[in-house]
C-alpha cells in the first residue's frame, strides 16, 4: 500500500498542528498538507502549508493536484475569537465546509474524511438522556446558531457520504476539551477571577483531555469509520466540583439575570458566554462513548475527573514557576 | 450568654469548643498558615464528631468528593438521610411492608402509584429500602422532567439518585443492574384532584412495560398510601401554570396562600407496600414491540397496584391519626 496523503484544515490550531506533527513522524504517511490563513505556532518539518481561507473558491483548483486520500476537517469555529463576529464564524463553518466538499468532489483520490465536529448538536436540555448515543442527535429542536451550524455541517457531509459510497466519512462529535496547552472555553472559564454559575444549578459536565482529543483524531485518521462518533472522556463531573477542584470562587447568578450579567462582563473584557455555553452551564450534557472505543478502537486515557485534575495540577505548576 | 459573662470558657457547654476552635483558628492564621491549614490545626480542639464533620466539609469545599456518572452523590445522600428518616418516622409515621420482595442484587423496576408534585414518595421508598431491606441499596428514580429545570430542586434530585424521566435513562440504568423506581402515572398522577386521590390513573402508553421487557428486569409493584394527602389539591390555575412554566399549578389549602410555607407537606399517615415481583423475562425482549401485549400487561400491573392501594387504605384506617 502506498503511503497516505493527508490534508488538514485549520492547521494553525493546537489540535491541527499537533496532528500534523504526529503524522509527519508516521512512516506510513507520505505527504501532509495544511490549510489555514494563519501560520502554525511551531514550525512543521515536512507539512506543505496552503495559506488560503477555507472559503476561497481557488480551493477547487488547489486540492485535486495534491492527490490526498484523507481530509481532516478541523476548522469548525466553536467560539468566535477576538475580532470574529458570530456572522463570520457561521460563514466559516457552513460556507467553508461547503467549499471543502466541493473541492473533495473534484478529488477522486479521496477515500476518507474525518470531521472534528461537536457534541453541541445534542444541545443541553434539562430532561435529556444522561448519555446521548449517536442516533439521538434530533431528539430536541436546534436552539442556538452554533447548533444549527453543526447540524448543517453534518447534513452536508452526510449527503456527500451518500453520494460517494467509497468515501468513509467520520463525524466526530467532540465534548469540550480541557488541558494545559489549549485555550479552549472551559480552561478560560476556570481561570476567571470569579466563576459565574447559575444559582441553584449544578449540572453534569463531560469533557475530554486535549491529548485524548488529539489521540481520538489520530485514531480516526488511521481507522476511519462511517457516520457520527461521540468523542468524550469516561464519566462526568458536577460543575461545582470542577470549579472547586480548580480552586476558584463561584459567583452564583439567578438564571433570569445570567445572560445580562455575562454580557456586561464581556463588555469589560471578560469571557464571552455563547448561548450554547450558557445552556451547558445550566443543564450539562453527557454522551455515550461505546462507539469510539469499539469501532475507532480508542479509549481516552483520562476520565473527565482526571482531565480536570491534570489541568489543575499543570496550572498550579505554572503558577509556581511564574 | 444571657448573663453577659465575659469568659466564654464558662458559657453553655456547646459554646466552649467553638470558642477554643476560633481561638486556635486565629492563632493559626496569625502564624501564617493558610486558611485550610489553620482550620485543620484548629479542628484538633474540637470534639471528635464535630472534627470529623468539619473535615468532611473542607474536603467537599476542595472538590474532593465522589459523584458517579449519573451525578448520584453518596455523601450527600448520607447527609440527607437523617432528615429523610425524620420525615419517615415522625412526620409521616411510614409503615413499610414487603421490602424483602425487592431483589437484593441485579436489575429491577419498582413501579409505584404517584401523588403530589414533589417526589416525596420516591424518597420515602428509598428510605424504606435503605432501612428495612436486608441488603440495602439506594434506588434510582425517574423524576418528572420539569424538576430538572428548577434551581436547587434539580441539584437535590440528581444527588439523591433522581434522573430525568426518559426511557433511555431507565434502560441504561437497568442495563447497569441498578434498582430503578418509576411512576407511570406521570403528571396525571401528580395532578389528580383530592376527590379522586386514590384512583390510580392510566399508565401512559405502557412505556415501563416495554422497558422491563427489553431489559428483562422484574417488575416490583409498589403501593404508596398517604402521599395523596400531603398536598391536597383543591383546584388548579392554568394561568399561573403558564406563567411559571409548570406542568400544572396546584392550589391547596396552604399553597400559594402561605407562600413557601405552603410547600411544607401535611403530616398524613403513610403505608408503603412492596408487592411480589412480576417476572416478564420469559417473554423475551422482542415482546416489547407487541402493542397489545404491552397495554395488557400495563393494565395488569395497574390493577395490582390499585388493589394494593385499596388494601392499604383499609389497613391504615385514618389518614392523619
Amino acid at each position: 500500500m502506498p503511503g497516505r496523503r493527508i490534508l488538514i484544515t485549520g492547521i494553525a490550531s493546537y489540535l491541527g498542528t499537533e496532528l500534523a506533527r504526529i503524522l509527519e513522524d508516521d512512516p506510513e504517511v507520505e505527504y501532509v498538507a495544511g490549510l489555514d490563513t494563519r501560520r502554525p505556532r511551531v514550525p512543521l518539518a515536512r507539512t506543505e502549508l496552503i495559506e488560503r481561507d477555507i472559503r476561497d473558491p481557488s480551493l477547487l483548483a488547489l486540492l485535486p493536484p495534491t492527490g490526498v486520500d484523507t481530509v481532516v476537517h478541523n476548522q469548525i469555529v466553536r467560539r468566535p475569537g477576538a475580532g470574529m463576529s458570530p456572522r463570520r464564524a457561521h460563514d466559516v463553518n457552513v460556507i467553508g465546509s461547503l467549499q471543502l466538499l466541493a473541492a473533495c468532489e473534484r478529488t477522486p483520490t479521496i477515500h476518507s474524511i474525518v470531521v472534528r465536529g461537536s457534541a453541541g448538536i445534542y444541545g443541553a436540555e434539562p430532561a435529556a438522556p444522561q448519555f446521548f448515543t449517536e442516533d439521538m442527535a434530533r431528539l430536541y429542536p436546534l436552539r442556538t446558531r452554533f447548533q444549527r451550524d453543526v447540524a448543517e455541517i453534518e447534513n452536508l457531509f452526510g449527503t456527500f457520504a451518500k453520494r460517494h459510497e467509497s468515501v468513509a466519512c467520520s463525524m466526530l462529535r467532540y465534548q469540550p476539551s480541557i488541558g494545559p496547552a489549549g485555550s479552549t472555553q472551559i480552561p478560560q472559564y476556570l481561570s476567571m477571577p470569579v466563576v459565574p454559575t447559575y444559582l441553584g444549578f449544578d449540572p453534569r459536565i463531560q469533557l475530554i483531555h486535549e491529548r485524548d482529543a488529539l489521540g481520538a483524531l489520530v485514531a480516526a485518521v488511521r481507522r476511519p469509520v462511517r457516520g457520527p462518533v461521540n468523542v468524550a472522556a469516561e464519566g462526568t463531573i458536577g460543575l461545582t466540583r470542577m470549579i472547586r477542584l480548580a480552586g476558584r470562587p463561584t459567583l452564583p447568578i439567578p438564571s433570569p439575570l445570567f445572560s445580562g450579567a455575562t454580557a456586561a462582563g464581556k463588555r469589560v473584557g471578560l469571557l464571552d458566554f455563547s448561548p450554547d455555553f450558557q445552556r451547558l452551564l445550566r443543564y450539562g450534557r453527557g454522551v455515550d462513548t461505546a462507539r469510539l472505543q469499539s469501532e475507532i478502537g480508542f479509549t481516552p486515557r483520562h476520565t473527565t475527573v482526571a482531565a480536570v485534575e491534570d489541568y489543575v495540577a499543570s496550572r498550579r505548576a505554572a503558577d509556581v514557576a511564574a | 450568654m444571657s448573663d453577659g459573662r465575659p469568659d466564654p470558657g464558662d458559657g453553655p457547654l456547646p459554646l466552649r469548643p467553638v470558642v477554643s476552635f476560633l481561638r486556635a483558628l486565629r492563632g493559626g492564621l496569625d502564624g501564617g498558615n493558610g486558611l485550610t491549614g489553620a482550620i485543620a490545626d484548629a479542628a484538633l480542639a474540637l470534639p471528635r464528631e464535630a472534627r470529623e464533620s468539619l473535615e468532611a466539609a473542607t474536603r467537599r469545599l476542595g472538590g474532593r468528593y465522589e459523584e458517579d456518572d449519573w451525578g448520584f452523590d453518596e455523601q450527600f445522600a448520607d447527609a440527607a438521610l437523617p432528615f429523610l428518616e425524620f420525615m419517615f418516622d415522625r412526620w409521616w409515621r411510614v409503615h413499610a411492608e414487603g421490602v424483602q420482595h425487592v431483589p437484593s442484587h441485579g436489575r429491577a423496576l419498582l413501579v409505584a402509584n404517584h401523588a403530589g408534585i414533589m417526589p416525596w414518595d420516591a424518597t420515602m421508598m428509598g428510605v424504606a429500602m435503605m432501612r428495612e431491606h436486608p441488603l440495602p441499596r439506594p434506588p434510582r428514580f425517574l423524576v418528572l422532567d420539569w424538576a430538572f429545570d428548577l434551581p436547587y430542586v434539580s441539584v437535590a434530585m440528581r444527588k439523591l439518585g433522581g434522573v430525568p424521566a426518559s426511557p433511555f435513562n431507565a434502560i441504561r440504568l437497568l442495563e447497569e443492574d441498578e434498582l430503578v423506581a418509576v411512576f407511570p402515572e406521570g403528571v396525571k398522577g401528580a395532578g389528580k384532584s383530592y376527590r379522586e386521590r386514590y384512583r390510580v390513573q392510566r399508565f401512559g402508553r405502557g412505556g415501563f412495560i416495554e422497558i422491563a421487557l427489553r431489559t428483562g428486569a422484574p417488575i416490583v409493584p409498589v403501593a404508596v398510601v398517604g402521599s395523596e394527602e400531603i398536598h391536597p389539591k383543591l383546584a388548579e390555575s392554568s394561568v399561573l401554570a403558564r406563567l411559571t412554566g409548570a406542568p400544572y399549578f396546584p392550589i391547596t389549602p396552604t399553597f400559594p396562600l402561605l407562600g413557601p410555607l405552603g410547600v411544607v407537606p401535611l403530616p398524613s399517615r403513610w403505608r408503603i407496600e412492596f408487592g411480589e415481583p412480576v417476572d416478564l423475562s420469559v417473554l423475551g425482549p422482542g415482546a416489547a414491540d407487541d402493542r397489545a401485549l404491552v397495554l395488557e400487561l400495563s393494565e395488569h400491573v395497574r390493577d395490582l397496584i390499585q388493589r394494593m392501594v385499596y388494601d392499604n387504605l383499609v389497613k391504615r384506617r385514618h389518614a392523619f391519626a
